[in-house]
């Protein structure tokens, strides 16, 4: 497990290599930062003087050379747009992103699994259909229009709700719902799939024939086997959630990660999408880890050597 | 008898200033909510800000040198009562209101005016005009606590406007005894101004947040207690706020006018905020002397085939107004504005037939083949759809446009240096709404300018040399007669040109829930409320 593990570490740390050389340099021909900054008529000449004063004026190749020295001394640079140190920036916003996903994840699993679980043992039936519906529904929703949706629901006609931004239980709400929507859906197709075929292995013949009762089947043999997948999904989702909330975060005006990766982009400001980019690049890298590692735990039979 | 006078006169003061605080305070509750689609860099000092935002965000804690006029819109008195040119021209002065305060009680002074344009102007400044301000200003001297002299690298006849927030953020002022005894860093965490509200708090991403000072201030006293600008991106969300009663304000774009209107909102259209033009690339070149282009006739008849009726009516909701020559708003200084708003009348106007009349002359009776780079600039994204609305106009008399679409900052990259992909072709543009249009001028025709539409350095033909001849003749007028005389010849090469043509004269749009805040008019021209947050009164003060 050591030697895997550390072997995952030093593909990992490749990879961020790689990750970093392609976010800087695809960066820097989307545009430059000065010209976000610079009134529509600006001159050459005050275009120059600010290209300057941001010291972007060397050459790429030279730019990459003192961003890697930095990089290694753990300093991702400064933002152009907030003059602050990037991460300083990027882990004042993580905590507001985190608070997010575990609600949404609770509330992923907690429809998904029993739905799953009922949809592949009652195939064909009337909450197998309504759960195709609800897959279908929040798979194809754009969490955009559904976000939307919600406010003006539960905000705008009954006032039940705050319409946006991060407040008390209640704030948490909607944007859960549109966050966990799209989770609840994948992970119910993917639960009631797998326990379909775990259903119809074998050893779940075996133990019917030997007298095991079916609520131990399914939730101790069938389920156990059933989540292997879901984790491996489990692991896309962590990795989405926290780079790829923008919309959930820009509609709930919520000042996460997402939209940070968003403003940063816009705004051209190379050194805070480097350091939005490394570092989630490293959450998922983490995460993918720990569920490498889960697999072991959830599937004797799997082994790293 | 005279001391005791003045001691009796100075009591008086004293318990009229102390009434007037009392009464200022008491008067003050509850606290008003804007939310906005961005805050900027959101940094309390003001040399970090580049752009617009610091007009919300930083306006209500800072005054700027040069003010508003509220009712007309462009320059009128700021922290500066009056500014004059000196005779030579070579110097500015400008005479400062007397008792003014920051908010630590220290007074403010020329010297802090000093300190605020040096540092402004610093290595460090990252304001979008400090590069400007540097070629201009020669040296700045303090002549008495109440009066600075700027001395300027040559004539500079417009200098004060951009020191105005009307134009720019480089007027604003910063405490220099404080800076220099609390430091930069302590500065930014704690800022202090002189303006009619105090910093409380700033939560990036999220909001900042003010409290009203006490005393009356001379931008008005603010009859909220506290002000909170929320950086709300989403614009159904912002209006969601505003119906639910979360925000009292909120910006929007004219696509949300209809839903505002139907929630029964009050929808504040500010005049004159910018205008949405349209403009040809590289002309000049030899590379496009046969161009259909180059004919300044078939320029013309692009724009007569525009029905900007249409466009305001039904792309701007009705929420847009006919557009004045290039740059100009009914603000504009040096300009005769009832002669150039009839001009636009009856030269902008929409007349396909004589559009496809012109084109046969040319020799395009069958049309050509158009280029054009649709784009929208921050602030303005109904701009796209005005573009759209153009390129249709343009395929109704026979034009094929090939229409492209940019995001702004994509679209930057190619105008700039040799602005090979734009050449010969047609992009959508913007001008600012600013009482001073020469500096769009500047930028958008003379050889030296971001955009020389009309020639560059090293290829300035004959017309291209005339305008840049007229150009600074206008800069350098110190005769405000001959100054109008030489801005109305500028405004006719380029409205005769056709090289940059407006389409319509853009308002800012904001959604105001009239339960949470009071009947406010804003600043023609300004699409923001820096300097109109003090005077938003409350709903039972003045009910819409």
């Amino acid at each position: 497990m050591q030697r895997y593990i550390l072997q995952r570490l030093v593909q990992g740390v490749i990879l961020l290599v790689v990750v970093t050389s392609v976010v800087f340099f695809i960066g820097r021909m989307t545009g430059n930062p000065v010209d976000m900054m610079l009134p529509e008529d600006a001159t050459e000449e005050d275009r120059q003087d600010m290209i300057e004063r941001l010291e972007l004026d060397g050459s790429v190749m030279d730019q990459f050379g003192v961003f890697i020295v930095d990089a290694v001394q753990g300093d991702l640079g400064t933002s152009i747009r907030y003059r602050q140190p990037a991460t300083d920036i990027f882990f004042s916003r993580l905590p507001n992103t985190l608070a997010m996903i575990p609600p949404a994840m609770i509330l992923a699993i907690a429809m998904a699994i029993p739905l799953g679980i009922l949809s592949a043992l009652r195939r064909g039936g009337i909450i197998d259909r309504i759960s195709a519906t609800i897959a279908v529904l929040g798979i194809s929703t754009p969490n955009f229009w559904l976000g939307i949706v919600l406010i003006y629901l539960f905000s705008v006609t009954w006032g039940w709700l705050p319409s946006s931004r991060m407040g008390g239980p209640l704030n948490y709400i909607m944007p859960t719902v549109t966050l966990g929507t799209f989770l609840v859906a994948g992970f119910m197709r993917l639960i009631r799939s797998s326990m379909l075929e775990t259903l119809d292995s074998e050893f779940v013949k075996l133990a019917r024939i030997k007298g095991v009762s079916e609520t131990a089947i399914v939730w101790k043999h069938c389920l156990r086997n059933a989540l292997i997948p879901v984790l491996s999904l489990w692991g896309v989702f962590m990795g989405g959630l926290v780079t790829g909330a923008i919309v959930t975060e820009t509609v709930f005006a919520w000042p996460g990660i997402g939209r940070l990766t968003y403003e940063a982009v816009i705004f051209r400001d190379y050194p805070l999408l480097q350091a939005v980019i490394i570092m989630d690049a490293i959450f998922i890298l983490f995460i993918n880890l720990l569920v490498d590692i889960l697999y072991a735990y959830v599937d004797p039979r799997i082994r790293f050597e | 008898m005279l001391r005791r006078s003045r001691l009796l006169g100075g009591v008086a003061a004293s318990v009229l200033a102390a009434f007037s605080v009392a009464h200022a305070a008491d008067h003050q509750e509850g606290t008003l909510v804007v939310a906005l689609e961005t805050l900027g860099g959101q940094t309390m000092d003001p040399i970090l800000e580049d752009r617009a935002p610091h007009a919300h965000y930083q306006a209500p804690i800072f005054d700027a040198l040069i003010g508003f006029n509220f009712e007309q819109g462009g320059l009128g008195p700021g922290v500066t009562e009056k500014w004059e040119l000196a005779e030579d021209g070579l110097s500015w002065v400008f005479h400062l209101q007397k008792g003014l305060k920051w908010h630590n009680g220290d007074p403010l002074t020329a010297h802090d005016v000093k300190f605020s344009l040096e540092r402004t102007m610093s290595e460090e400044s990252l304001s979008s005009r400090a590069a400007a301000l540097r070629r201009n200003v020669k040296s700045i001297e303090v002549v008495d606590d109440h009066t600075v002299r700027v001395y300027t690298k040559g004539v500079q006849v417009h200098f004060p406007a951009g020191l105005s927030r009307a134009v720019f953020q480089e007027g604003q002022l910063m405490p220099k005894n404080y800076i220099e005894t609390v430091g930069v860093e302590k500065f930014r965490e704690e800022p202090v101004g002189s303006g009619p509200w105090k910093f409380v708090e700033s939560v990036p991403g999220d909001y900042v947040e003010f409290e009203a000072v006490e005393g009356p201030h001379w931008r008005g006293t603010p009859n909220f207690k506290r002000l909170r600008i929320l950086l709300v991106p989403e614009e159904s969300t912002r209006v969601a706020m505003v119906r639910t009663g979360e925000a009292a304000i909120a910006s929007i774009s004219p696509e949300s006018i209809r839903e505002v209107e139907a929630a029964k909102l009050k929808l504040i259209s500010v005049p004159a905020t910018m205008q949405a033009i349209y403009q040809f690339w590289g002309m000049y070149k030899d590379s496009q002397k046969d161009s259909p282009l180059a004919d300044v006739r078939v320029r013309e008849a692009l724009s007569l085939a525009i029905d900007r009726q249409q466009i305001i009516d039904h792309v701007m909701y009705g929420q847009a107004r006919w557009p004045m020559p290039f740059a100009t708003f009914p603000y504009a200084v040096d300009t005769d504005i009832e002669k150039w708003q009839a001009w636009g009348r009856e030269a902008l106007r929409y007349d396909p037939e004589r559009a496809k009349e012109l084109l046969a002359e040319a020799g395009y009776p069958d049309g050509f083949e158009l280029k054009f780079a649709n784009t929208a600039l921050p602030g303005t994204p109904y701009m796209t759809q005005i573009g759209i609305a153009v390129a249709d106009f343009w395929q109704k008399i026979g034009v094929n446009v090939d229409i492209k679409h940019y995001e702004w900052g994509a679209f930057r990259l190619l105008y700039r240096g040799d602005q090979k992909a734009l050449t010969g072709a047609a992009s959508m543009f913007r001008t600012a709404g600013r009482p001073v249009a020469v500096a769009r001028y500047s930028g958008g025709f003379t050889s030296k300018g971001g955009h020389h539409l009309f020639g560059e350095e090293g290829d300035c033909n004959d017309f291209c040399q005339a305008y840049d001849k007229l150009h600074q003749e206008v800069v350098t007028a110190q005769d405000s007669e001959e100054r109008a005389r030489k801005t109305d010849e500028m405004l006719t090469m380029v409205a005769d040109s056709w090289i940059a043509v407006p389409i319509i004269e853009g308002m800012g749009y904001w959604a105001v829930n009239p339960e949470k805040v009071g009947a406010f008019k804003p600043i023609p021209g300004r699409h923001e409320f820096g300097d109109v947050f003090e005077r938003m009164p409350r709903p039972e003060q003045k009910p819409w």
